[in-house]
């Protein structure tokens, strides 16, 4: 009987340890994930229960050296769509014909390959009272898409100064990738070109949030945190919007005289202006312009296609930095000073010109402008009238001496070189050597060798030189400023909230050439008389300060000739440097100096007069 | 002869006062305990919804309600229910398949698991039938005074088993029919049934679910459960989101909790059925592992008790009693907290004293008063 007892026990043991046995391996289970995953739950449920929504900081304002809004913000009605809602075709097409836009569009703006991109991606902006009274009466019909008050860029100055302010647009999924870009998310607003771009840091504030706590079903029960979005700085530029205004004008009147005068293909041109001391930017135009409101949120295919296709000129270019001409008659001041400097010549050197020019041999003659020839003439009167021949000799005295001195001097002035301007997009130019002339015809041995008409043609600026209208602006203000070429430059400071400096450009000197005072007197002398009595005399008759000015007529094959102009002034205490160049104008004197003279004009406070000049001199 | 042997080899305690004898003040005190914690839990689970105070209030009704028939439970001498055995059997399976009588059913949560009238809902009558099955199994099993051996016993205890369990499974209610084998399997064990049966038991088992699984014979809603208890991720947001929230909120709970009625997953609807199958999920959450160990705690005293009753009862009758209640409570528990945990799949199990829920609060109660039944006539009063 007992062991039965004892077997009944037992059985009570078994029981007692079963129920142990649940109950120990819930806790051990309840432990592993209370006590040491704790920490990773606590991370779901506060990612359950928190959303975080950005904020975005206003962009920083760009301000004129005068303090005036060259580029601000104002608030808008845009149309978003969450990138979700791209596979939706009947959205979509339903979408298109209220906002009268093609669904391709639209699909374009709200497609994104990038898995994290969650936000509503903006289709349009202003949209019209029409437009938003009907999508928010019809919202259940239009999942995913929502009426949001974003900021956009506003233009007080409309299109003035497009290019050196550049324009804005959502940043692109590649340009995420780049470190500068870490803390950018898809849908942000980043510069895209001019200041825009190059000040981007700058301009483009800290981004706020709030994080605001929500029930399963998403609904907003209150604000946990929340931290104000830090504006973007503003900044001050150098340019003047006044002188803007006066270069992108002149620039439309250079334009109508060379078509007056039988120049009918001119249709693009530049200006730009800057301080001989500090290298400050004050006037920057490029012809044609375009308008950057086209750009707000996002440019339509139509509109990119019109502003890039191969017959438009291509506007988006800044031509004083990204466009390359041969700098014609202008570069015959860097000869000269280079005659000077390795005693080729000097200011009262005879020279004859008999309107054509055989030193190189009676089977390679070369023309002078005028082809009568200007008989016996100075170095200095050379300059003057831009005669060919003086040039010719010095340019072939150079080849003579051999170790390509002519092309060493350039590189002194920034030929050749990025002048480092504080804009995107800078091209070098290309000041020609034996060197560069092999490697470039690579596959042609015939035309690798330098001949003597290479180094003459560069003396008169033609053959292989290119330069840009800011290379050639930034050399004359180095004439003008006893051999040094400052870095031209854009920013003047960045302000912090409270409109106090923070940070300020500083003068630099970005090439320093060798050429003496002397040297450079005399070259100043020749370029004033250039103005007073010389091959710009017309253009600048009657203008109360004195110029310092050469005019250049660029022969480029195939196309109707290039018209430059740079000058600095006043010649006596100079301050300003400008450089104009009309593609297909016609001559210098005639076409690109009235602009040039307006410019001038313009910075120096003088009375605005379009001339009509009759130089057709070179 | 084993009622005597039972009695022989006990201290005779003939003493016994009135309150000795009726009155187990340590197991009074833990279902007290329990209950009132549940309250709390309820209270706290309850508390943001938009009906909570109704809620709250219908559970302290629940537990008004079942101090009744727990008091009956207590008086009444469970022995004189050994006479009954044909009776309660049919009794058992009109209580399972009255809400399939038409008029009389009302259908919750893709099962017909409740009797109405006139489109009220009153009870759950496989709450009640549970009790009534532990009393069948008991009658059944006790005649065979400790040593179940031959296979035709087996066979004969597994036919009472099978009617509730066919019953049940039509409902269908496949928790609560997983809650009537497990009711009998302890019951055996006490029984006296030899230890291979129980594999056999188990082998079967495996048989049974793979049957269900491979001829479809599961309501949707419980295939959908079992399949993302294999893998929560087929549906994160349908069934696996429940299991998906209850984790969190355990988890996030860590060792103290987030403090009562501060648990963002319930407070914020991420949990769902909080106040009734998920209630653990709001104790994670809000009191944390201490919260638990503290619940657990009283459980095991609980069933320590319920053990210490069924060693100490009259006849095998009274200890096979105790033992199914042992069995339902800690295969419920199991159930449910394991269900919350993601250990077991998820059924409607709800936990014992704890979640929201009149007709289980009156089903445990009851049972509490059959403990005391067994208590009140254990051997030496």
């Amino acid at each position: 009987m007992s062991t039965f007892r004892q077997d009944l026990k037992g059985r009570f043991a078994s029981l007692g340890i079963i129920v142990l046995m649940v109950l120990g391996v819930l806790l051990l289970r309840l432990w592993s994930m209370q006590v040491l995953s704790g920490a990773e739950y606590v991370a779901m449920a506060e990612n359950n229960r928190v959303r975080e929504i950005s904020t975005e900081a206003p962009r920083g304002r760009i301000l004129d050296r005068e303090g005036r809004e060259l580029v601000s913000n104002r608030a808008t009605l845009a149309v978003c769509v969450e990138p979700a809602a791209k596979n939706d075709e009947d959205l979509l097409y339903r979408l298109s014909t209220i906002l009268t836009m093609p669904v391709e569009e639209i699909r374009a703006r709200v497609s994104s390959t990038k898995e994290a991109a969650l936000r509503p991606r903006v289709v349009m902006i202003d949209a019209s009272p029409e437009i938003v009274a009907y999508l928010s009466e019809h919202e259940s019909e239009f999942p995913g898409v929502a009426i949001e008050t974003r900021a956009v860029r506003q233009y007080p100055f409309g299109n003035l100064g497009a290019h050196v302010l550049g324009y804005t647009g959502e940043i692109s999924e590649s340009q995420i990738d780049e470190p500068e870009f870490e803390t950018y998310a898809l849908g942000d607003i980043v510069g895209k070109s001019g200041a825009e771009r190059q000040l981007e840091s700058a301009l483009q504030g800290d981004k706020g949030y709030r994080r605001i706590e929500v029930d399963a079903t998403g609904a907003p029960k209150g604000i946990i945190e929340e931290v104000e979005p830090i504006a973007g700085s503003d900044v001050v530029l150098t340019i003047d919007a006044d002188v803007q205004r006066v270069a992108e004008d002149s620039l439309v009147r250079a334009l109508q005289d060379a078509h007056d005068s039988g120049f009918p293909s001119a249709a693009a041109a530049a200006a730009v202006a800057i301080d001989v001391q500090t290298g400050e930017v004050l006037a920057m135009a490029s012809y044609p312009t375009y308008d950057p409101t086209l750009f707000l949120g996002g440019i339509s295919q139509d509109n990119w296609e019109a502003l890039t296709n191969d017959k438009s000129e291509y506007p988006l270019n800044n031509r004083v930095i990204q466009a390359l001409y041969p700098p014609a008659s202008t570069f015959k001041a860097f000869t000269g000073l280079a005659g000077l400097h390795y005693g080729v010549t000097n200011e009262w050197s005879q020279y004859y010109c008999a309107g054509t020019w055989t030193e190189m041999g009676k089977q390679w003659p070369k023309k002078c402008w005028l082809h009568s020839g200007h008989k016996t003439i100075s170095f200095h009167q050379g300059v003057v009238e831009s005669c060919d021949v003086v040039f010719y000799e010095i340019g072939y005295d150079f080849y003579k001496q051999g170790d390509e001195k002519l092309q060493t001097f350039a590189r002194e002035w920034g030929f050749g070189s990025k002048l480092g301007i504080d804009l995107p997009g800078e091209l070098a130019g290309r000041v020609p050597d034996a060197a560069w002339k092999t490697d470039f015809n690579e596959n042609y041995p015939e035309y690798q060798k330098w001949l003597p008409g290479d180094t003459v043609n560069m003396a008169i600026g033609q053959g292989d030189m290119l330069v840009s209208p800011l290379q050639m602006a930034s050399a004359y203000a180095g004439i003008a400023n006893d051999g040094k070429v400052m870095t031209p430059h854009v920013l003047q400071k960045v302000l912090d909230s409270k409109g106090e400096a923070v940070l300020t450009a500083e003068p630099e000197v970005a090439f320093a050439a060798s050429s003496t005072d002397a040297e450079l007197d005399v070259m100043r002398r020749s370029l004033v008389d250039v103005t007073e009595e010389g091959t710009a005399k017309s253009v600048f008759r009657g203008f109360d300060s004195s110029v310092a000015g050469k005019t250049g007529t660029g022969q480029v094959a195939g196309k109707d000739d290039y018209a430059w102009f740079t000058a600095f002034a006043p010649a006596d205490n100079p301050r300003y440097a400008v450089a104009v160049v009309i593609e297909q104008g016609g001559h210098g004197g005639s076409v690109a100096g009235p602009a040039a003279r307006e410019i001038l004009s313009a910075l120096l406070d003088l009375p605005i007069v379009h001339v009509q000049a009759t130089d057709v001199s070179r | 002869m084993v009622e005597h042997t039972f009695a022989s080899t006990r201290k005779i305690r003939s003493e016994h006062s009135w309150f000795g004898r009726w009155v187990n003040v340590p197991l009074l005190a833990i279902v007290a305990l329990l209950i009132a914690y549940g309250s709390v839990m309820v209270q706290s689970a309850t508390s943001g919804m938009s009906a909570g105070d109704a809620l709250f209030m219908r559970h302290l009704i629940g537990i008004a309600i079942g101090v009744v028939p727990m008091v009956i439970a207590w008086a009444v001498d469970y022995q004189s229910f050994k006479g009954w055995l044909g009776p309660l059997v049919v009794l058992d399976a009109l209580l399972i398949v009255s809400p399939r009588i038409p008029g009389l059913g009302y259908e919750a949560g893709g099962a017909t698991s409740w009797l109405a009238i006139g489109g009220v809902r009153l009870f759950q009558p496989s709450e009640p039938a549970k009790l009534v099955t532990i009393i069948v199994m008991a009658i059944v099993i006790a005649q065979y005074k400790g040593r179940i051996q031959s296979r035709q016993d087996v066979a004969k205890v597994m036919a009472f088993l099978a009617l509730p369990l066919a019953l049940i499974l039509l409902q269908p209610d496949l928790g609560t029919g997983l809650v009537f084998v497990a009711i009998t399997m302890g019951m055996l064990l006490i029984g006296g049934i030899k230890p291979r049966w129980f594999l056999v038991f188990a082998l079967v088992g495996v048989l049974a679910v793979g049957a269900v699984l491979q001829f479809d014979l599961l309501a949707e809603y419980q295939r959908s459960r079992l399949l993302v208890f294999v893998d929560p991720s087929l549906d994160p947001s349908g069934a696996g989101y429940n299991l998906a929230q209850s984790k969190i909120a355990i988890g996030s709970g860590e060792f103290s909790g987030k403090g009562l009625g501060s648990g963002t997953q319930s407070n914020l609807n991420f949990l769902p059925e909080r106040h009734t199958d998920f209630i653990f999920s709001v104790l994670g959450e809000e009191l944390g592992f201490m919260g638990a160990v503290a619940l657990f705690g009283l459980y095991l005293a609980l069933l320590a008790i319920a053990l210490e009753i069924a060693a100490q009862s009259r006849d095998l009758f009274g200890s096979l009693i105790v033992a199914g209640l042992i069995s339902m409570w800690t295969f419920q528990i199991l159930i449910n907290v394991g269900m919350t945990i993601g250990l077991m799949p998820i059924t409607g199990i709800p936990l014992p004293y704890m979640s929201f829920g009149s007709s289980f609060m009156v089903t445990n109660l009851t049972g509490t008063g059959m403990l005391l039944s067994v208590w009140a006539r254990r051997q030496g009063v």
